[in-house]
C-alpha cells in the first residue's frame, strides 16, 4: 500500500502539487492520468523518493522514501523514468542485469532478439521496452513507469500490458503514469484524475 | 581474437617497456645480462628505469583520471586536463617549490598537487552546478575557464622567478620524464595504485551511473557519493602524475575511449584495461620523445598527441556505438 498524506511540491519556486492524498492500494495496477505539465511525472518521482514533498508525507508500507537510502529504496520500489537514455553502448542484457537476471523478462518483454544489441543503437520504444525490464529486474514489491506505453507499437502495448497485471496479480504494486490522449484505460484496476 | 586481446596488450606493453629500457643515446653493452642485474650498469639502472616505470604509472594514472573525469560527469570530452584537475595540481605544486617548501618529484610535491587537484576539480563542479544541477556542457565551458585561469597563474609565477631552478620548473610544467629519479617513484606507485584502487572500487556504480542520474537513483546508487569518490580517485591519480612529471595532456581523453572502443563500456575492466593502454601510449612515446631528435628531447605532449589522435579518429571511423550524445 502507498499512502500519499497532503502532500504540496514546489518545485523551483513553482506549486506542481498542492495538498494532495490518495491511497493507492497493494497488488494493482494504477494508472495516473493527465495532460503535459500537470505534475503526474512529479508525483511518480516523489513516490519514487527522488523529490521530497515540501509539505505532508508519503510511505510505501510504512516506509518513508523521503527519509530512506538509495539502497534502502531499491529494495522496496524499481522505476522506469520516460524517455531513457542511453550514453555508453552497453547491451540490453547488460543494461538489465545491473538490477537483476534478464533471460525469463527480456523473453517476456520480447527483447531476447536484441539480447546483445548495443542499447545506443536501440529505437525509442525498444529503450523503453529495456528501461521496463531493468525495472522489473530489480525485483520489488512496488513498480513505478514513467509513460511506458508512449513509444510502444500495438503488439508491445498489449505485451506490456499483459505484462503489468501478471506482475500485479503476483502481488506486485504498479504505478504507471499515462498521458491523457491514452483513452483505453480498462486494464488499470484504479485511474488517478485531476489530482491538482 | 577478442579474449586474447587483454593478453596481446599486455605482451605489448612488456616489450615496449623492455623496448624502451635498451634504446637511447648511448649503447648498452649486453643489455640482455644487465637487464637481469639489477643496478649493475648505471645507464640502465639509475636513468633509464626511473624514467621508464615512471612512464608506466603516469601513463596508467592519466588513464585512470580521465576514465573517472568522464564516468563522474558523464562526458566522452572530459579529462584530467579540461575539468581543472591537471592545472590545480600544476599550481599547488609550482607555488611550493616556489616558495621553497618543497621539490620537484619529492613527496612534499606529490601531496600540494594531489591537494590543488581536489580543490580545483571541486572548484569547477561547484561552478559549474551554481545555477542548476550540474550539465556536462556548463562542466566542460567551467572547467575550460578554470584551467585556463589556473594555468595563466601557473606561467606568470614561473616567469617572475629569475632563480636557477626556475627553467627546469617549466620544463617540468611542460611535461618531462627527464628529471624522474629512482626516489620518485614511490610517491607516483603510491597515488597510482590509491587512484586505481579506489576507481575499481566504483566502477559498477559508474555504469549506472552512465544512465542518468535519476536511473542511477532508483537502482540504489548514492549518486553523490560515487560522483565524489570518482573526483578522489581522478584527483589523487592526475595530481601525482602532474606533480611528477608536469602537465601531459590528451592521454586522460584518448586512452579510455581506445579502452572503450576495444572493451566496452564496463567500467571495472575498463579501469585495468584503460591504464594498461595509457601505460603503453606513454612509454612508446617518451620512447620517441628521447630518440626521433638525438640529443635533442622533443616535449613529450605532443608526441602523446601524435601516438593517440589518429589511433582515437580510426577507431571513431570503424565504430560509432560506444559512446552516444544526447
Amino acid at each position: 500500500m502507498i499512502t500519499i498524506n497532503e502532500i504540496t511540491i514546489e518545485i523551483a519556486g513553482r506549486e506542481i502539487i498542492y495538498n494532495y492524498s490518495e491511497q493507492i492500494p497493494a497488488g494493482s495496477i494504477t494508472a495516473i492520468v493527465g495532460p503535459n505539465g500537470c505534475g503526474k511525472s512529479t508525483l511518480l518521482a516523489a513516490i519514487a523518493g527522488s523529490i521530497v514533498p515540501t509539505k505532508g508525507t508519503i510511505t510505501i508500507d510504512e516506509v518513508h522514501p523521503a527519509l530512506s537510502t538509495p539502497a534502502q529504496l531499491a529494495k522496496i520500489r524499481a522505476m522506469a523514468v520516460q524517455n531513457q537514455f542511453y550514453s555508453l553502448g552497453f547491451t540490453v542484457r547488460q543494461i538489465i542485469e545491473m538490477a537483476g537476471p534478464a533471460t525469463k523478462i527480456m523473453q517476456a518483454l520480447e527483447l531476447s532478439n536484441i539480447a546483445d544489441r548495443h542499447v545506443t543503437t536501440l529505437s525509442g520504444g525498444e529503450s523503453q521496452r529495456v528501461a521496463i525490464a531493468q525495472a522489473v529486474a530489480q525485483d520489488t514489491p512496488v513498480l513505478l513507469l514513467d509513460e511506458p506505453l508512449a513509444a510502444q507499437d500495438i503488439a508491445s502495448r498489449k505485451r506490456i500490458i499483459e505484462f503489468l497485471q501478471n506482475l500485479a496479480e503476483n502481488g506486485v504494486t504498479v504505478v504507471v503514469v499515462v498521458h491523457q490522449a491514452e483513452k483505453d484505460l480498462t486494464w488499470a484496476d484504479k485511474v488517478i484524475k485531476d489530482f491538482l | 581474437m577478442k579474449r586474447f586481446l587483454p593478453a596481446l596488450t599486455g605482451l605489448l606493453l612488456v616489450a615496449a617497456a623492455v623496448g624502451s629500457l635498451s634504446v637511447g643515446v648511448t649503447h648498452i653493452d649486453g643489455f640482455w645480462r644487465e637487464l637481469f642485474h639489477p643496478g649493475h650498469n648505471e645507464i640502465l639502472w639509475q636513468i633509464r628505469f626511473p624514467r621508464v616505470v615512471a612512464a608506466l604509472l603516469v601513463g596508467g594514472a592519466l588513464a585512470v583520471a580521465g576514465l573517472m573525469a568522464q564516468g563522474a560527469c558523464n562526458n566522452a570530452l572530459a579529462e584530467p586536463s579540461i575539468v581543472g584537475t591537471s592545472a590545480g595540481a600544476s599550481l599547488a605544486t609550482v607555488i611550493a617549490i616556489l616558495f621553497g617548501v618543497v621539490q620537484v618529484g619529492s613527496l612534499g610535491a606529490i601531496a600540494f598537487g594531489v591537494l590543488g587537484a581536489l580543490l580545483a576539480t571541486a572548484l569547477t563542479f561547484r561552478l559549474a552546478s551554481l545555477r542548476s544541477g550540474l550539465s556536462s556542457f556548463a562542466l566542460i565551458i567551467v572547467g575550460i575557464a578554470v584551467t585556463a585561469i589556473l594555468s595563466a597563474v601557473v606561467g606568470i609565477s614561473t616567469s617572475m622567478v629569475t632563480r636557477a631552478d626556475a627553467r627546469s620548473i617549466s620544463f617540468w610544467n611542460f611535461g618531462s620524464l627527464s628529471l624522474i629519479t629512482n626516489s620518485n617513484l614511490l610517491g607516483i606507485l603510491a597515488t597510482t595504485a590509491i587512484g586505481i584502487a579506489i576507481a575499481f572500487r566504483i566502477a559498477p556504480s559508474l555504469d549506472r551511473l552512465s544512465l542518468g542520474d535519476a536511473t542511477a537513483f532508483n537502482l540504489g546508487i548514492n549518486v553523490s557519493r560515487v560522483r565524489i569518490g570518482a573526483l578522489i580517485a581522478l584527483s589523487i591519480a592526475a595530481g601525482g602524475a602532474v606533480s611528477t612529471v608536469g602537465t601531459i595532456a590528451f592521454l586522460g581523453l584518448a586512452a579510455p575511449h581506445i579502452a572503450r572502443f576495444i572493451y566496452g563500456p564496463a567500467h571495472r575492466f575498463l579501469v585495468i584495461q584503460s591504464a594498461i593502454i595509457g601505460a603503453l601510449v606513454l612509454v612508446l612515446a617518451d620512447t620517441a620523445a628521447r630518440t626521433i631528435a638525438q640529443p635533442n628531447e622533443l616535449p613529450i605532449g605532443l608526441v602523446t598527441s601524435l601516438i593517440g589522435a589518429p589511433i582515437l579518429i580510426a577507431l571513431v571511423a570503424m565504430r560509432n556505438t560506444t559512446w552516444k550524445t544526447q
